[in-house]
């Protein structure tokens, strides 16, 4: 036995922290610190995006108003009432030279006769016509002189503002004596309007001069013996009927109107929300009305969408479930590298290579058959629909093909047991249950592809007013422009702080919330579909 | 591979009296068919397998009878799933794999050669697999579904069908009022269950059951293994199992494989009682596995 050993102190119980210490923190806690930072800082920058659009954005409504609250003051309001009449007989006309175009194709293409000839037939159309269409000189007359009285008064009215801004400037500056200087001309809008509203009585006259004429017409429309040409002209017959029992309104319209009547702050919002133009730079009246961009960035992914959908599930489904392990390693690389190319080199192939190949395609003959062949313009909502599927597919594709993956290989093992072909477990069991994933690729699939930008800039054709969606599908080759496409062209142009600048931010704003709704459906969609799948 | 196992054996098996025989703790119950008195259904024959070039059964060969439940044992990795699953072809779903050697014939009919429907076949070959897998749908589709690919649509026929596998399965009192709930609402053992009674929807003549009581507890176990008793009257039931005592308890006849080579291959009671290899001893008794 060894004595010594009870004599030996007893070792420490050493279980204190010994660690290195760096700004008061250890090793574990400086990473902690660090992943931790990094995850909040993208929390933070999200808000203050969010934060800075709002902000930039919210203005617009107040300078919007005020912009609507002049186009009132200064009286263009008021000549627009007027204008109205001007434009629907416009349309009107137009209405009737198609029916014009139609007559002529019937007797050349169906009857056979030289165009002199089917020309002839149309001479007394035509005398009618012209009468219909000469009908509202007096009312047009009298609006283009007003359309320059108003923009006068408008004129006058910016000046005085703009000098009003130039002389707080100078005063901000300390330059009193300048200051004084600047000779500011208050604008009194009632005695200036007055030379509008006084010509009231005779709008009046020269719109039951119009009207008299039209209605005295109407009786002796000329008469088609073909039954589709007739149908066309008692539709024409009966929508100058009805224009004609909208005259009264406007007069009404005109009589009640206030030009101090205030504009609630819920117009300018709607005003943008739904507002069907999108005018800038005018001489008369600049909108901003967002839908006809809208429309086309819905237009060009709905577009996308229907090409990328089939292609981009199609593909995953194929490569998941179908192809062999050589096939995969070919296609799944190909497909994500797609989402590599740059998408200034896809707009600019859209421009060079896919725009005119689809116009060359729309020459040939054979092939007139298509609604909307020959097209009109090479650049247009199915160009850029169709590269932008290029960019929707390899998000799709990859997401879609993970949701497949994700489908435990006991479901499809339990129906290859019972007897179940390959085609039948992929429809019946391998699809059902990743769907709601499916679901979500595409879902992000549409957000890829309304965030997009070049493509659309490129490709579109940039025409800014809502298509014509009376051409039915051939509505697709009219060009249009876009949510993304219209910041990136005008930004570089507006002044800081213009309500041009606003409303783009504006845009900018609904952007992000689409982008957010999507993302939020999408999340949403998947979180239901891992708690079904158990 | 060989891994100790710490007296499980011992344990007496669930439905038997105590044991009395402590030098053999298994308890082949009396209810085991006799010997030779059943036709032969499935003839394998010197068959190797390959994962690859991984050779994974090595010359087996082995007679299944009809209306009979044999049991595949034998430590991990020595190829009785591999086995099951070349009866059905489900080992075609796995790319690279091959039989070099040996046939397989089911009532004399070679279920390799190129003509045959390996969906066909699928339809005559059940399984149960291990880990219960239901169909993310209701029971009702869960058992419907392999009639529904055949293109039986007639709602009488489904209906009928449905609680007929039921009731087979021991599982219709428990779900009828809720057959359009989701079958994965179910506890993990009537799961179990609810599988076994999707692979009898489809009448097959054969099931193969790869350790169907494995993430089961005892009374869904007991409950399973009653089931298999029930169900040799009318299938041909193939079984692998871990379990001594589960093997011991529905089996009519044994197989224990050992690194893809079939070891010993007998009536059960022998197989248990009275083992002519001293491996196939070992390992019943618990010495390794
Ligand atoms: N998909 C596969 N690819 C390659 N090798 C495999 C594959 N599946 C099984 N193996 C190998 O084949 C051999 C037999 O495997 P098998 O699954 O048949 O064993 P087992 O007896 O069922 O084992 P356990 O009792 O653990 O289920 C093992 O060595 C295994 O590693
Ligand atoms: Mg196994």
């Amino acid at each position: 036995m060894e004595p010594v050993l009870n004599a030996e102190e007893p070792k420490p119980f050493a279980i204190k922290k010994t660690r290195t210490r760096f700004l008061g923190l250890t090793l574990d806690e400086t990473i902690q610190t660090f992943f931790g930072g990094n995850a909040f800082v993208a929390v933070i920058v999200l808000a203050l995006i969010t934060l800075f659009l709002v902000k930039e954005g919210a203005q617009f409504f107040t300078q919007n108003r005020a912009s609507m609250t002049v186009y009132r003051q200064a009286g263009l309001e008021y000549v627009d009432l007027m204008r109205q009449q001007e434009e629907d007989h416009i349309a009107l006309t137009r209405y009737l030279f198609d029916v014009r175009m139609q007559a002529i194709r019937q007797y050349t293409d169906a009857e056979g006769l030289p165009l002199a000839d089917a020309n002839a037939r149309l001479v007394a159309f035509d005398e009618w016509s012209g009468q219909y269409s000469d009908a509202i000189e007096p009312v047009r007359g009298l609006v283009s002189e007003l359309t320059d009285v108003a923009s006068a008064i408008k004129t006058k009215f910016t000046i005085a503002e703009d000098k009003a801004i130039e002389r707080a400037q100078l005063l901000d500056e300390g330059k009193t004596e300048e200051a004084a200087a600047v000779v500011i001309e208050t604008v009194d809008f009632k005695t200036e309007l007055a030379v509008l509203t006084g010509t009231l009585p005779m709008f009046k006259e020269a719109s039951v001069d119009f009207a008299g004429q039209l209605t005295a017409l109407l009786p002796t429309a000329p008469a088609f013996s073909d039954a589709v040409l007739q149908a066309r002209m008692d539709r024409f017959v009966a929508l100058t009927r009805q224009y004609l029992d909208g005259f009264p309104e406007v007069v009404r319209r005109m009589e009640t109107w206030d030009f101090e009547e205030p504009i609630p702050l819920a117009r300018s919002f709607t005003g943008f929300i739904f507002g069907r133009q999108w005018l800038t730079a005018s001489f008369w009246q600049d909108w901003y009305g967002v839908i006809p961009l809208f429309v086309g960035s819905l237009m060009v992914s709905a577009v996308a969408l229907t090409l990328a959908i089939p292609l981009g599930v199609g593909a995953a489904i194929y490569v998941n479930q179908i192809a062999t392990a050589r096939e995969q390693r070919l296609i799944k690389p190909c497909i994500e590298f797609i989402a590599a190319i740059p998408s200034v080199v896809l707009g600019f192939f859209g421009i060079a290579v896919l725009g005119e190949a689809l116009r060359a395609l729309s020459q040939f003959e054979n092939l007139h058959w298509i609604p909307g062949f020959p097209i009109a313009e090479r650049l247009n909502a199915l160009t850029a629909g169709c590269l932008l599927a290029l960019i929707a597919v390899p998000t799709i594709f990859t997401l879609a093909e993970d949701a497949l993956n994700n489908v435990p290989r006991a479901f499809r093992e339990a129906s290859f047991a019972l007897g179940a072909t390959r085609l039948q477990t992929i429809v019946k069991i391998t699809i059902p249950a990743s769907l709601s994933g499916i679901v979500s690729a595409v879902l992000l699939g549409f957000g890829r592809v309304i965030g997009e930008t070049m493509v659309v800039l490129l490709c579109a054709g940039n025409r800014i007013a809502i298509p014509d969606f009376t051409a039915g599908v051939t509505v697709f080759f009219q060009p249009v422009h876009t949510m993304t496409g219209i910041i990136a062209q005008e930004m570089g142009e507006v002044v800081r702080g213009s309500i041009h600048y606003r409303a783009l931010f504006m845009v900018g704003l609904v952007l992000f919330v689409i982008a957010l709704l999507i993302n939020f459906i999408a999340q949403k969609i998947v979180r239901r579909y891992r708690i079904s799948i158990g | 591979m060989v891994t100790t196992r710490t007296a499980s054996v011992s344990l007496a098996p669930m439905d038997s009296t105590p044991s009395a025989a402590p030098a053999r703790a298994i308890n082949v119950p009396q209810r085991n068919e006799p010997a030779g008195s059943a036709r032969t259904l499935i003839e394998i024959s010197n068959l190797d397998f390959f994962y690859g070039a991984k050779q994974a059964l090595f010359d087996n060969t082995l007679m299944l009878d009809e209306k009979r439940v044999t049991a595949f044992i034998g430590p991990s990795g020595c190829g009785k799933s591999t086995l099951l699953r070349c009866l059905n072809r489900m080992n075609d779903l796995i790319d690279g794999t091959s039989i070099k050697r040996g046939t397989i014939k089911i009532r004399g009919v070679d279920i390799y050669q190129p003509d045959v429907d390996v969906i066909e076949l699928r339809k005559r070959v059940g399984m149960v697999f291990q880990k219960s897998n239901p169909f993310p749908k209701s029971i009702y589709e869960n058992i419907t579904y392999g009639l529904r690919i055949q293109g039986i649509q007639s709602k009488s026929r489904l209906d009928e069908v449905v609680e007929r596998s039921l009731r087979g399965a021991a599982l219709w009192d428990e779900v009828k009022d809720r057959l359009h709930e989701s079958g994965l609402s179910l506890s993990g053992g009537q799961q179990q269950r609810l599988c076994i009674a999707r692979a009898i929807a489809v009448e097959p003549e054969i099931i193969l059951m790869d350790e169907p009581c494995s993430a089961l507890d005892p009374i869904a176990t007991a409950k399973v293994e009653e089931l298999i008793h029930e169900l040799k009257k009318q299938f041909t039931i193939i079984i692998v199992t871990h379990s001594m005592q589960q093997a011991a308890r529905v089996s009519d006849k044994t197989a224990f494989f050992y690194i893809g080579k079939l070891d010993e291959y007998d009536d059960t009671r022998t197989i248990f009682m009275n083992p002519k290899n001293a491996q196939t001893e070992a390992y019943v008794s618990g010495r390794f596995g």
